[in-house]
C-alpha cells in the first residue's frame, strides 16, 4: 500500500481539525482574544485541513479512479420485512474523484474565508460565536462531502443546514437577519423532508433488488449494481417519485426554483459567511447531491427531464431579478441562484462531471466576488450600489479582484467560468438532437448568458467606475483593505484567472474522467472537458462568448463612468422593471400562503389543542372533581360510620363469593 | 347419649357476632365500643374451639392447633383492650368526654 492510498484511509482528519477548533474556540470562547477572538485558531485549523484535503486530491490525481472507503458500523437491524439480510447504518469516509474534487474546493474557500473574516470581521462583536460555528461549518461541509452512504451525508447535510441558519441570524438583535435566518430554515427544511422521503424510497427499492447492500450499510461504492440489477421500468413510478424528492432536497438547498428566495435573504448575515456558505460550499451540496443521485442511486427519464427544466428556468429567473437589484450582496446572490440552475442543468442533461466542473470554478470565482464587494463594504460601509461609485482608484486590487470574477463569471476566455459554463452549453446542444424538449431550456441558458454579464458588470461599473462616488465623500473616505483580506482575493483571483484552465492538466482532468468512472461504476455519464472539443463547439461558444461581450457593452453604455441609466419610458417596461424589483412577486407568494395556508391549518391545530384535547383533559379533571364534592361528604370523621362502611363491604364480599361468583361461573358454563 | 351437632355452636358464635356488630354500629360510648369489639372476638375464638371439638367438620385444624390458636387470641384480645383503654384515657384527657362521635376531627 503506497503513500497515497494510506492518505485516503486518515480522510476522516480533514474534517476533523475543524471540529478540534469548533472545540476548543467554543469553550474557551474569549479567553482566546489574544488570537483575535479564536479567529487564528480557526485559521490555523482550517489551514491543516487544506493541506490534508490537498494531499488527497493529489493523490487522487497520481492515481486516478481509486475509490477508498474506510467506515465503522454504527449499528445493525436484524432482517425484518422489506430488508430480508438485514440493514446497518455505517459511518465512514469515500474518497473517490469527485469528493476529491470537493475537498479541494471546500478546504480552500473555507481557508481563505477565514483568513479573510480576521480583517473583515475585526470590529464586530460576539467572535468566538462566528469561528466557533464557521469551524463547525468546515467540519460539516466535509462530512457531506467524504459521507459513504447517503444516511451519513443527511446527517452532515442537516448540521450544514443549522450552522447556515446560526451565521445568518449572527446579527441576530437585527430583525431582518433573524427572520431571514428563520426563512432560510424552514424553506430548506421543505426540501430536505422530501429528501428524507426520497432516500427512505431508494432504500426500500434497492434492498428489495440487492439485500446485500442494505446489510452493508448503503454504501455509495456498492450502490450502483443494485440500480443496475434493477433493470429497465421495475418500479419505475417509484423511482421517478425518489428522484423528485431528491431534487426537491437539492432544490432547497441549491436555492432553486420555486425555493430560491431564502438565498438572496440570506446576505443579512456576514459577508464572509455568504461567500463560504452561500456561494461556494453549502449551496452547492445541492447540485453534490444530484450528482450523487445521478452516479450512484439512478434517476428516470422523468427525473432528467424535470432537473433541466428546473436548472433551466432557474438560470434565467435569478439571473433577471439580479438586473434591478441595487444591494451588491443580492446581486451576486441571485447571481450564484443563477449559476446553480446551470450546474443543476448539466446534471439533470446527463452531464454530471461538466456541473461539477461549474460547481468548482463557480465556487472559485462566486467567493472572489463576494470577499471583494465585503472588501467594498468593509470600505464604504453600505451595500447600495447607487451610493458608490469611483472606487477603482481608491481600491485597486479590489477592482482587480471583483473585475477578475466578472470576467469569470460572464464567461470570457480564458478565465475560469468559461470552460465550465461553455461546456454545459455545449454538451446540453449536443443532447438537443436526441431530447428535442430541452430546447427551451438551451435558450433560457443561452440567454441568461447576455445577462450574467450585464448584471455584473452594472455592479462592477456601479461601484468602481465613475469620477467619483454618487453620495459625496464616500469614495474619499475608502482606503484599500488590510493584508489579510488582500491575499485571500488574490489567491481566489489566480484561481478565478487560471482555474478553468486546470482541466487541460491530464491529472486534474482525470477527477472529471467518465472513463475512470465508467471502471468502478458502470454508467455512460457523457461528458465534454474542453481539450476534446470538436469544430461545431467553437462555433457554439463563440456565439456565447459574443453575447458575454454585448452584455459588458450594453452594461457599459447605461452604466459605465459614472452614468446612471433612467427609468424606462414605457409602459410594459416599467411594469417588466416593477416586478422584477419585487422579485416576481414571490416573497408576496410565499407569505400568501403562509398566510393563508399554514395559518388556517395551524388555526385548526388551534381548535384541535383548545376544544379536543384541552376540552378532554379539563372535562376529566371536572367530572373527578364533581365526583370528590360528592364523596367527601361520607367523610363523617366518628369511628362508627366508618366501622358500618367496613362491614358494608365485607357483607358485599360475602354476597358476591358466595352468591354472585357461583352464578357468574355457573351462566358462563365454566368449571 | 345424644350426638351433639357443631350447628347449635355455631349458631352461638353468630349470635354472639350480631350482638358485637350491633354495638359496634350503634354504641357511642368508647367502653362499650371496646367491649362490643371484645365481643365479637370471642365469637371468633369459640368458633376456633367448637371446630377444635369436631375435628370432622374442620377440614384444616386438628383439634391442639384450634385450641393454640385461640390460646394466642386470648392474648391478642388483651393487647387490644389495653390498646383500646390506653386510647379511652388519651380521649378523655383531650375532649374531656369518650364520646366516639366527639372524636371526628379527621372529618374534611
Amino acid at each position: 500500500m503506497d503513500f497515497w492510498t494510506e492518505l485516503d484511509q486518515w480522510a476522516l482528519l480533514v474534517p476533523l481539525f475543524p471540529a478540534l477548533a469548533f472545540v476548543i474556540i467554543g469553550s474557551l470562547g474569549e479567553r482566546l482574544k489574544r488570537f483575535e477572538h479564536g479567529g487564528w485558531v480557526a485559521v490555523v485549523f482550517a489551514g491543516v485541513s487544506m493541506v490534508l484535503g490537498f494531499l488527497i486530491a493529489i493523490g487522487e490525481m497520481l492515481g486516478p479512479g481509486t475509490y477508498v472507503d474506510v467506515h465503522t458500523t454504527w449499528f445493525t437491524i436484524p432482517s425484518s420485512t422489506g430488508f430480508p439480510k438485514g440493514f446497518s447504518l455505517v459511518m465512514g469516509t469515500l474518497v473517490d474523484p469527485i469528493s476529491a474534487l470537493m475537498l479541494i474546493v471546500v478546504t480552500l474557500v473555507g481557508f481563505v474565508v477565514m483568513l479573510y473574516s480576521i480583517g473583515y470581521m475585526h470590529r464586530d462583536t460576539g467572535l468566538p460565536r462566528y469561528y466557533a460555528i464557521l469551524s463547525l461549518f468546515l467540519t460539516a461541509m466535509l462530512g457531506v462531502v467524504l459521507a459513504d452512504n447517503l444516511l451519513m451525508f443527511f446527517l452532515f447535510w442537516e448540521l450544514v443546514g443549522v450552522c447556515s441558519y446560526f451565521l445568518i441570524g449572527f446579527y441576530y438583535a437585527k430583525p431582518s437577519a433573524a427572520s431571514a435566518a428563520k426563512q432560510a430554515f424552514i424553506v430548506t427544511r421543505v426540501g430536505d423532508v422530501l429528501f428524507l422521503a426520497g432516500i427512505f424510497i431508494y432504500f426500500s427499492i434497492y434492498a428489495a433488488v440487492d439485500p446485500n447492500w442494505a446489510a452493508s450499510g448503503f454504501l455509495f461504492t456498492n450502490g450502483n449494481s443494485a440500480f443496475l440489477n434493477l433493470g429497465v421500468g421495475v418500479n419505475s413510478n417509484l423511482l421517478t417519485l425518489a428522484g423528485l424528492f431528491l431534487l426537491a432536497g437539492a432544490a432547497g438547498k441549491s436555492a432553486q426554483f420555486p425555493l430560491d428566495s431564502w438565498l438572496p435573504d440570506a446576505m443579512e448575515g456576514p459577508t464572509t459567511v455568504s461567500a463560504l456558505i452561500h456561494a461556494a460550499t453549502m449551496v452547492a451540496a445541492g447540485v453534490y447531491l444530484l450528482v450523487i443521485g445521478s452516479l450512484f442511486l439512478g434517476f428516470t427519464s422523468i427525473d432528467d427531464f424535470a432537473i433541466v427544466a428546473i436548472g433551466g428556468f432557474t438560470t434565467i429567473w435569478a439571473a433577471s431579478m439580479a438586473c434591478t437589484h441595487t444591494d451588491i450582496k443580492r446581486v451576486i446572490a441571485y447571481s450564484t441562484v443563477s449559476q446553480l440552475g446551470y450546474m443543476v442543468l448539466a446534471v439533470g442533461a446527463g452531464f454530471a462531471m461538466v456541473g461539477l466542473f461549474h460547481l468548482y470554478t463557480q465556487a472559485m470565482f462566486k467567493a472572489l466576488l463576494f470577499l471583494a464587494a465585503g472588501s467594498v463594504i468593509h470600505a464604504v460601509t453600505t451595500q447600495d450600489l447607487f451610493k458608490m461609485g469611483g472606487l477603482r482608484k481608491k481600491m485597486r486590487y479590489t477592482a482587480f479582484a471583483f473585475l477578475a470574477g466578472a470576467f469569470a463569471l460572464s464567461g470570457i476566455p480564458p478565465f475560469a467560468g468559461y470552460w465550465s459554463k461553455d461546456d454545459i452549453l455545449s454538451s446540453l446542444y449536443g443532447q438537443l438532437a436526441i431530447h428535442p424538449e430541452y430546447w427551451p431550456f438551451y435558450l433560457m441558458a443561452l440567454a441568461t448568458v447576455f445577462l450574467t454579464s450585464y448584471y455584473i458588470f452594472r455592479a462592477y461599473f456601479l461601484a468602481f467606475e465613475g469620477p467619483t462616488s454618487r453620495e459625496p465623500g464616500l469614495a474619499d473616505h475608502a482606503h484599500e483593505s488590510p493584508w489579510v483580506m488582500r491575499v485571500p482575493m488574490l489567491i481566489l483571483s489566480g484561481m478565478a484567472i487560471v482555474g478553468g484552465m486546470f482541466v487541460f492538466i491530464p491529472g486534474f482532468a482525470s477527477l472529471f474522467d467518465p472513463a475512470l468512472t465508467s471502471a468502478a461504476f458502470p454508467v455512460t455519464l457523457p461528458l465534454n472537458i474542453p481539450p476534446s472539443y470538436p469544430l461545431i463547439d467553437i462555433e457554439l461558444s463563440a456565439i456565447s462568448v459574443v453575447l458575454a461581450v454585448l452584455g459588458i457593452l450594453v452594461a457599459w453604455r447605461l452604466w459605465g463612468n459614472g452614468r446612471i441609466a433612467p427609468l424606462p419610458k414605457s409602459q410594459p417596461a416599467r411594469a417588466m422593471h416593477h416586478l422584477l424589483a419585487e422579485r416576481y412577486y414571490m416573497k408576496r407568494a410565499y407569505d400568501w400562503i403562509a398566510a393563508t395556508g399554514a395559518y388556517s391549518v395551524a388555526r385548526g391545530a388551534d381548535f384541535v389543542d383548545r376544544f379536543v384535547i384541552d376540552g378532554t383533559v379539563r372535562g376529566f379533571e371536572r367530572t373527578f372533581a364533581g365526583l370528590s364534592q360528592r364523596m367527601r361528604k361520607i367523610q363523617t370523621g366518628v369511628v362508627s360510620d366508618y366501622a358500618a362502611y367496613v362491614i358494608a363491604g365485607l357483607i358485599a364480599l360475602f354476597v358476591i363469593v358466595l352468591f354472585v361468583a357461583p352464578w357468574l361461573v355457573s351462566k358462563l358454563g365454566g368449571g | 347419649m345424644t350426638t351433639l351437632s357443631i350447628d347449635g355452636f355455631i349458631g352461638l358464635s353468630i349470635a354472639l357476632l350480631a350482638i358485637s356488630i350491633f354495638g359496634i354500629l350503634t354504641r357511642r360510648n368508647f367502653i362499650l365500643l371496646l367491649i362490643s369489639v371484645e365481643i365479637g372476638m370471642n365469637a371468633a375464638i369459640l368458633n376456633f374451639l367448637f371446630f377444635a371439638a369436631f375435628p370432622n367438620r374442620s377440614p384444616f385444624f386438628d383439634g391442639l392447633q384450634g385450641q393454640s390458636i385461640a390460646i394466642v387470641l386470648v392474648g391478642l384480645a388483651a393487647t387490644e383492650v389495653a390498646v383500646g383503654l390506653a386510647i379511652v384515657l388519651a380521649l378523655n384527657r383531650l375532649k374531656g368526654t369518650i364520646n366516639v362521635a366527639e372524636a371526628s376531627s379527621l372529618r374534611e
